[in-house]
């Protein structure tokens, strides 16, 4: 989920970046006339001498959307964008990533557009895994802290996995085996959560290729169980 | 003619027997005078029939054989002694019961007429009732008696006693087949035995025993539990077919493999301890034969040693020990251990050990050549009787390196040693191993010349004394250079020892900061030459821990090779093979979980990948 705007870090390069004397870029202000609302939302947002909104930018945007920072359609927004860097958007980003989605009017009213885009069976797997990798904030980081990583849990699954995402939340903050999570095992969070049946774990085999943390919490929870 | 003459016959025996059986009747209430009388009429029995058959041999010989249906006159004694036995079932009942008694006098303790035993076991075999009238009441005495046998001892003694007593009865039992009982008894009898003493207590004795016997390195005892054990198991499955007993075989194999393997590496260690007692000098009093005995036995449980890098460790850093410090009892009885292990492990497992021996016999001739080596003889001060082992690095264990800053002499000596061996071997690199250098001292103590055999730590600490009445911990330290810990160590082994070469002040079995030592004027020792080094000997705690951790280091790094190995190999492998292959190949115990860990750290580093479509299929990356 994007930061809070007290995290301020380094921006990514803009990629349109020709400022004219109203502090304006001025393929945005070409733009303004040819695009539509959505243009508009993202100049109101933009942080003019980055030229791409930044995370009090975020905020400010999900006020407007009606919706909270933490929610999780910031971050399938996100997604859609392809946002890079979390907690900012790039103009391209922005415009690409609307285009594709077919948006045009009021961003707000095609919401749920873009909830039925993540859910797709032929994308979530994408956005699960983005939303992953959008929390490797420093440049050669390949895990996430437990914490972080109980949140997105919450967050990405915990409407449609709830009983899981619950108990394997517990489980990961008592357990001392592991104090991050990398890509690997946060791939086979979601596929565990699909295939497995809970809380029975009747077709969970230790044998097969799950990784040992896997194996771990299922044994915790047998034992839990008994 | 021949007819009437057997049928008369037959009568005539009928009322003979029958009167003979019955006379048996509520005679004497005495069971053991009750069987003499038994006896006594069997043998009667046997006389008279022999000599009827004896006389109408004839009759025999024609007419019964011509007659099928007729039986010999010698069957028909028996049979009607059979017969009026069974009429008068008291005799019977009251003789079975009297040899009961006397058996289980006899496992008592007592002294029991034997062949009386024997010749009416014999009398019920003859008769044909030996199983039913017999066997099987006597079969369930024994079950009772060794049930409640069992029990007690268990209770009474420790495990090692238990099994002895087991051993002792099993033995008794297999006696009592050839002395008196039939020979078909005997499976049964064991078994029974078996079943009463061993099986019921099987997870007791385990329970209690097995661990103590381990630690207590008890290998005869433990030999003992294995072969009671297995043949408990043989035993009771002897009716069965043969796979299943192979199986149950396998089932006690595995179990003891199973619970010997159960306390990690502890087994490992303990073994390799063992033999390091028994290979050590000051075994007095044991033969060589007993040696080689003892050797043999340690090698069964080492059989069942899954984790044979631990043992291998360990024994090497002990063979080390001995070797460097001459401590080997009989380089004979080494090196046929050390063959010994080559015939079970194949010579990869033991080519480090043996290239220590060689490195042991080279240096001997290096020290000739040195001795009489143009340096030696010139720059060498006479009187200083130098010797060098010269160690190839990758046969011998890895020892830490430890500073110490050398007196100047010891400096110089070792120099003139490096300057002869590199006119000989050019090319080498020289390490001195300081740790494990030892010195004979000369000291003079006011009552009295002593040589002091000690370490070489001990002798830079001695000779600091040469030059002063007094040091502190804190000086001893600066001018020496010894680790701290190991410095300690060593000025505990000068002066709170039993040996005190050095007085300490404060006194104390522990060196602090502010102690100060000074020379033992008021020395005195029974002999002129003391040995001041019991420590070099001696493990520590963390010797062993690092020891055991360097096997398991290497066998992750061993892990890893392998697994890059056959991921190599075969590009994509699913998860099921891999870890079946990595069992085949690793020579070590290890459990699926460490083998995953590897392989998840393998994919974090990028080695290897799940398959995208697949998730149990791993892919190589090249």
């Amino acid at each position: 989920m994007p930061p809070r705007a007290s995290k301020r870090k380094s921006a990514p390069p803009n990629s349109s970046s020709v400022t004219s004397s109203d502090g304006r870029s001025v393929s945005n202000k070409a733009q303004t006339k040819g695009m539509g609302k959505t243009d508009r939302l993202f100049n109101t947002h933009v942080n003019s001498s980055l030229g791409m909104i930044d995370p009090e930018g975020i905020e400010a945007l999900c006020a407007d959307l009606g919706v909270d920072y933490t929610d999780v359609r910031i971050l399938m927004l996100a997604w859609k964008l392809k946002a890079g860097k979390q907690g900012y958007f790039t103009q391209d980003e922005w415009q690409t990533g609307l285009k594709a989605l077919g948006v045009d009017s009021q961003l707000k009213k095609e919401l749920p557009k873009l909830e039925k885009e993540v859910e797709k069976p032929s994308n979530y797997e994408d956005f699960y895994t983005y939303a992953f990798r959008y929390c490797l904030t420093e440049e050669k980081q390949k895990s996430v802290d437990i914490e972080s990583i109980c949140e997105l849990l919450n967050l990405v699954l915990g409407v449609q996995f709830r009983r899981q995402v619950a108990s394997l939340v517990e489980y990961l903050k008592v357990q001392n085996d592991y104090k991050v999570i990398n890509a690997d095992q946060w791939i086979n969070f979601l596929r565990f959560c699909k295939e497995i049946s809970f809380p029975d774990l009747q077709n969970y085999d230790a044998n097969q290729a799950w990784p040992l943390i896997l194996d771990n919490f299922v044994e915790w929870v047998r034992e839990k169980q008994s | 003619m021949g007819g009437s003459l057997y049928q008369r016959i037959e009568k005539e025996c009928e009322e003979h027997i029958s009167a003979a059986l019955r006379s048996l009747v509520g005679q004497s209430p005495d069971l053991v005078v009750f069987l003499s009388l038994v006896e006594k009429c069997w043998q009667d029995l046997c006389d008279q029939m022999l000599m009827i058959r004896g006389i109408a041999l004839f009759l025999d010989r024609t007419y019964v054989k011509q007659n099928s249906n007729v039986r010999s006159l010698w069957d028909m004694g028996l049979q009607l002694f059979r017969k009026h036995l069974s009429l008068a079932p008291e005799v019977e009942h009251k003789t079975v019961t009297g040899l009961l008694r006397m058996i289980e006098s006899e496992r008592l303790g007592e002294a029991v007429d034997r062949t009386l035993l024997n010749h009416l076991l014999k009398m019920f075999t003859a008769l044909g009732i030996y199983s039913e009238s017999f066997e099987k009441p006597f079969l369930e005495c024994t079950s009772e008696f060794y049930a409640a046998e069992g029990m007690k001892y268990m209770q009474q003694s420790d495990v090692p006693d238990y099994l002895k007593h087991v051993e002792m009865r099993l033995h008794e039992e297999n006696e009592r087949c050839f002395l008196y009982l039939d020979a078909i008894t005997r499976k049964p009898l064991i078994a029974t035995a078996e079943r009463q003493l061993l099986e019921s207590h099987i997870p007791a004795i385990l329970d209690k025993g097995f661990m103590t016997l381990m630690d207590g390195h008890r290998i005869e005892d433990l030999q003992r539990m294995y072969s009671l054990f297995s043949r408990a198991s043989l035993d009771s499955v002897l009716e069965e077919s043969f796979s299943k007993n192979e199986a149950f075989c396998n089932t006690i194999k595995d179990s003891f493999e199973h619970l010997i393997n159960l306390r990690q590496n502890r087994p490992a260690e303990l073994i390799a301890k063992f033999l390091d007692e028994k290979l050590r000098a000051g075994n007095k009093g044991i033969s060589e034969e007993e040696l080689e005995g003892t050797l043999d036995k340690v090698l069964v449980l080492f059989r069942f040693i899954q984790g044979k890098d631990v043992f291998e460790a360990f024994y090497k850093k002990d063979l080390a020990k001995r070797l460097l410090l001459g401590k080997s009892a009989s380089i004979d009885a080494e090196k046929s251990m050390i063959s010994k292990l080559k015939t079970e492990c194949g010579s990869q497992f033991t080519n480090k050990l043996e290239g220590m021996f060689k490195d042991i016999e080279l240096s001997k001739e290096i020290n000739e050549s040195f001795k009489q080596s143009s340096q030696a003889r010139m720059k060498l001060p006479s009187g200083i009787e130098m010797s060098v082992h010269v160690l190839t690095t990758g046969y011998w264990p890895t020892y830490p390196p430890m500073d110490v800053r050398l007196p100047h002499e010891l400096n110089v000596y070792q120099d003139i040693f490096k300057e002869f061996y590199l006119s000989k071997y050019s090319g080498r690199r020289l390490m001195w191993q300081n740790s494990l250098g030892h010195c004979v001292l000369k000291a003079d103590f006011p009552k009295g010349k002593k040589e002091l055999a000690v370490s070489l730590f001990q002798t830079v600490v001695l000779m600091l004394f040469n030059d002063a009445q007094k040091l502190s911990f804190l000086d001893i330290k600066d001018s020496t250079g010894i680790e701290d810990k190991e410095l300690r160590r060593t000025l505990q082994s000068l002066a709170c020892g039993k040996v005190r070469v050095l007085q300490k002040f404060p006194k104390g079995r522990d060196v602090e900061d502010d102690d100060s030592f000074i020379f033992n004027e008021g020395f005195t020792a029974p002999l002129y030459r003391i040995k001041v080094n019991a420590i070099q000997m001696k493990e520590t705690v963390e010797e062993n821990t690092s020891t055991t951790e360097r096997v398991f280091q290497d066998r992750q790094y061993q892990v890893d090779a392998a697994i890059v190995r056959i991921m190599k190999t075969r590009k994509v492998l699913s998860h099921t093979l891999l870890i079946t292959e990595l069992f085949q190949q690793l020579k070590f115990p290890i459990k699926p979980a460490d083998l995953k860990k590897r392989i998840e750290s393998l994919i974090d580093r990028e080695y290897l990948e799940r398959d995208k479509n697949n998730p149990q299929i791993y892919n190589y990356l090249a």
